[in-house]
């Protein structure tokens, strides 16, 4: 006989995910295994001789890198004779303060990070990220793509993004060569919506700057670093040539993160036998010694791999709480799918999300997740209302606002007459108004009108050998009646001049006002302290459009 | 698609025990200058270093170390003499030539089809892991970078094979073909990552990094 | 009100119970501090573009009208150099040593500084290759730290069998 609860059991999505046993000798282990390196770390001359049980005769490419640049050396062999437990503990006294932690975890190895955080429930490394974080308040990011690369659905979606409260769009695309339209879209949409906004869009690294510097973009994401040497190799790069492309960002006034994640080796087949976190943490650690501000991790498009090994979304939250260990800008993933269970879902965005980190999400996809091209993210369009009364039920801020029909149709349309102006004022192929009508109204890609991909990619090609940037834009966008849009980019490109967004954590108003973790440090100390949400905000946040009111009855 | 635990285990083992194999006897993964190994359906020949070509109208496939000889078939079950029969059938509907070479110094799907555009007289190449993530490549463009990326293996079907080859030949022509329709399943990764995990590890135990690409000779039986 | 709003408010009183402690304002030394931050707002007459032309100057109209080109919205060394010395006052020196590699870096055009991030990149270049770019960065450019990356580099890639192969 066979059991009709079993059966029922066994047709729910959550047996439709992929589990896997721990297996610590390939590295399919999330955390605390028992083959990672004990901390150790031995100074000569002002120089590490030894690190993580290691002897410098031994060391591998980012074991140098690391060792050279990426430790604090002053205070390093104090910090690493610390008991790990004693720091862990700190980690969650309200009365020691941001800066006391820093002063320790600034100065120990990847190996020490790993087992600190390894002594922590999920639930004190949720008490963690709300200390250490390294921005007063969270914000949020999206995902702005679709499958047929179309760039005016494009711009309608960030617009309506914008509304709805994101702080930071990323873009990338089917077919590499639309990469500028998709870039040039994200950014008129994005400044229709809300002023200030910051656009990147996602690429082989060398294109992805070349877009920056022509000033199609004004941030960048992927740049991604690994934890072991092979996989860098097979990453293209290097940590001495991250380090570098790191400074050609900021030599051109453009913010930048790296990205990296548990999982990533053990993906691309060379883990040498270490848990996914320790591994995350040597990226860590590089991303540290590069001198970028921050980072994007949480196992991010791996998340499979990890979410398949026993603890695996707690290792997540773990890494999570390793970057803002060592002070950067914690962006931190829920931006890809992982699992066919809505329960499972929510529970894996709650420490980010319950706890608030510098972006939430790293994408939350703004379209339905059939239009987007990171192959799905934890949250899309179709999830809007229940972030937001997710947000309304805990009391807390996770970035997003209710909005109303009306403003969201009006932002999608003003943001695809512009861009239609600014095609035209290009010489670019039309963009006519039954796509802008389209792109209004619609959901997804499904309801939009086929382009011809042919001519857009030749008229790319021809765009980008006459040398067209974002000052183009602007004329184009003033001369084709959109000034505010116009000025909005203008104001971006004015930006890039004076550096100030370059820092930790930044972020701009509507008004151009940069926060950061400069002058806007987390300063959080227990109860009634750190961020707390105003009235203002809270009204805005519990006012749903379809909640009864009693005066109403 | 529900995962079979012990299938897994038994891939996992299967790795762990070339793994092993590797380190005991080297000289078996450095020796075969001309290896012939048997993949069912055909049979794919090692013969010596590739050279670069200058032929204008051929296209090169850069096929993955362990494809169509230490594994057959693609993540959802293709196996790998179709798949190749897809490809250059595509080429040859063009009025192109093809040409296989065999990249060992890595299993990275781009790397795989820049270095078949760098040996392919058109400069243009393709390049195919054994679970079927496919790239067309350009031999100018950075090796990152594309000119179509087949990135979600488990949503390649046969006839995007054939569509493939065509395209390849198309660009080889100096034609600006209409990419390959994209396709995008976010359900895929929760479904097949950790597989895909596995069978990329693989593929990256038959690299070496210090081996030029070999050219192949394929017979279909 | 709304959120941007609240958070300027927010930020104006962290700032103002931060400032009640220590005494940041004037920059000791003539070093920029978070006092001094952000730039844009409380030091705009010391910013100018790599052009010399003064950060109070750039205006919508002017880019309307050709006056200002792609090659004025840039920034200038001294500007990093400055956003580097607000980064040390804040304890972040790795970032602080990355702002003062890229203001070097400023000098270099954009197609010449992507070519020698790809010579950089795994098996790109031989150690004479890397070696030639330092010497390059150093003498042409004044670029020394980032010239210094890239010898460390060199010997790291020789060590590890990185350099071009083939």
């Amino acid at each position: 006989m066979k059991s009709k609860r079993f059966e029922a059991l066994a047709a729910r999505p959550v047996n439709q995910d992929g589990y896997v046993q721990e297996w610590p000798e390939v590295g399919l282990i999330a955390m605390n295994s028992p083959f990672d390196p004990k901390p150790s770390i031995k100074i000569e001359n002002g120089r590490i001789v030894e690190m993580d049980g290691k002897a410098r005769a031994d060391f591998d490419m980012l074991d140098t890198f690391i060792a050279d640049h990426a430790i604090r050396l002053g205070n390093a062999e104090k910090a690493m004779a610390m008991d790990s437990l004693d720091i862990a503990r700190k980690i969650v006294d309200i009365n020691v303060s941001r800066d006391e932690i820093l002063d320790i975890t600034l100065s120990v190895t990847p190996a020490k990070l790993t087992e600190i955080v390894g002594k922590l429930t999920i639930v004190e490394i949720m008490m963690g990220m709300t200390k250490m974080r390294a921005r007063l308040m969270p914000a949020n990011q999206c995902h702005v793509t679709n499958v047929k690369d179309n760039p005016v659905q494009i711009a309608a979606d960030a617009a309506e993004a914008a509304v709805r409260g994101f702080a930071e769009m990323e873009t990338t695309v089917g077919i590499a060569r639309y990469a500028p339209f998709n870039a040039m879209a994200l950014f008129v949409g994005a400044q229709a919506g809300r002023p200030g906004i910051m656009t990147q869009c996602a690429l082989e690294e060398a294109t992805e700057l070349q877009l920056g510097m022509r000033g199609f973009t004004t941030y960048a994401e992927t740049i991604s670093v690994y934890g072991t040497e092979p996989v860098f190799m097979d990453g293209d790069d290097t940590p001495y040539s991250k380090a570098f492309l790191a400074s050609c960002y900021a030599s051109r006034g453009l913010k930048m993160r790296f990205t990296s994640g548990t999982g990533s080796e053990v993906q691309m087949g060379y883990a040498e036998g270490k848990s996914m976190l320790y591994l995350e943490a040597r990226c860590l650690a590089v991303t540290k010694g590069a001198g970028v501000q921050g980072t994007q991790n949480g196992s991010v498009s791996c998340v499979g791999v990890p979410a398949g090994v026993p603890g695996g979304i707690r290792a997540i939250a773990a890494e999570n709480l390793i970057a803002m260990l060592l002070d950067l800008e914690s962006t931190t993933s829920n931006d890809q799918t992982f699992t066919h269970s809505d329960l499972r879902r929510v529970a894996r965005s709650v420490p980010q999300l319950f706890s608030g980190t510098d972006y939430i999400c790293s994408g939350y996809s703004a379209t339905p997740n059939y239009d987007n091209m990171f192959a799905g993210s934890n949250w899309d369009a179709d999830d809007y209302d229940d972030w937001n009364i997710i947000q309304r039920d805990m009391r807390i801020d996770g970035g997003l606002q209710p909005v109303k029909e009306e403003d969201v149709i009006k932002a999608r349309n003003k943001a695809a007459r512009a861009l239609q102006g600014m095609f035209r004022e290009l010489g670019l192929p039309p963009i006519t108004d039954e796509e802008v009508e389209a792109a209004t109204y619609a959901r997804g890609s499904e309801d939009m009108p086929n382009r011809n991909v042919n001519e857009d990619l030749k008229a790319i090609e021809a765009m980008m050998a006459r040398k067209v940037t974002g000052v183009d834009f602007v004329k184009a966008l003033d001369k084709a009646g959109f000034p505010d849009v116009a000025q909005n980019i203008y104001n971006m490109l004015r930006q890039k001049v004076a550096g100030d967004y370059l820092h930790t954590a930044s972020i701009f108003d509507k008004d151009f006002h940069v926060y950061s973790g400069v002058n806007a440090p987390n300063d959080y100390h227990g109860p009634m302290t750190g961020y707390q949400l105003s009235e203002e905000r809270w009204e805005q946040i519990k006012n749903i459009p379809n909640a009864i009111r009693p005066e109403d009855i | 698609m529900n995962f079979d635990e012990k299938m897994l285990r038994s891939v996992i083992e299967e790795v762990l025990k070339e793994m092993g194999s590797a380190s005991t006897a080297p000289a078996a993964k450095a020796a075969p200058a001309a290896s012939t190994l048997s993949a069912g359906e055909m049979s794919l020949t090692d013969s010596g270093e590739a050279a670069k070509g200058v032929a204008p109208d051929e296209v090169v496939i850069g096929l993955a170390p362990a494809f169509g000889v230490y594994q057959h078939e693609t993540i959802i079950h293709q196996p790998h003499s179709k798949v190749l029969r897809e490809i250059i059938a595509g080429i040859e509907e063009e009025g192109m030539k093809w040409r296989l070479i065999r990249v060992y110094r890595t299993s990275d799907v781009s790397f795989i089809a820049h270095d078949a555009a760098e040996y392919s007289g058109s400069g243009i190449g393709i390049g195919i892991q054994s679970k079927g993530t496919t790239v067309i490549h350009q031999k100018d463009l950075p090796p990152l970078s594309n000119l179509e990326l087949f990135s979600q293996a488990p949503l390649i079907e046969m006839d995007t094979f054939r569509q493939i080859g065509k395209n390849a030949a198309k660009y080889a022509k100096g034609e600006a073909p209409t990419p390959v329709t994209v396709r995008n399943d976010q359900m895929a990764r929760p479904t097949y990552q950790a597989i895909a995990a596995l069978l990329h590890i693989k593929e990256t135990e038959h690299c070496d990094r210090d081996k030029k690409p070999q050219a192949v000779t394929v017979s279909f039986k | 009100m709304d959120q941007e709003a609240l958070m300027r408010q927010i930020v104006e009183q962290v700032m103002s119970a931060m400032s009640k402690g220590a005494a940041p304002a004037a920059p000791a030394g003539g070093k920029m501090t978070a006092a001094n931050y952000p730039l844009a707002e409380k030091e705009a007459d010391k910013l100018k573009t790599p052009t010399g032309k003064p950060f109070s100057s750039l205006s919508y109209e002017k880019v309307l009208s050709g006056e200002l080109t792609s090659d004025d919205m840039r920034i200038a060394p001294e500007t990093l150099e400055y956003q580097a010395q607000v980064a040390e006052s804040v304890n972040r020196e790795a970032f602080a040593g990355n702002l003062r590699r890229a203001a070097e870096l400023i000098a270099v055009p954009d197609e010449r500084l992507l070519e020698i991030y790809n010579a950089l990149r795994p098996y790109r270049s031989t150690k004479q290759e890397l070696i030639d770019i330092a010497n390059e960065l150093d003498g042409k450019y004044g670029a020394k730290t980032a010239a210094a990356l890239v010898r460390e580099a060199a010997e790291v890639y020789e060590k590890r069998d990185r350099l071009k192969k083939f």
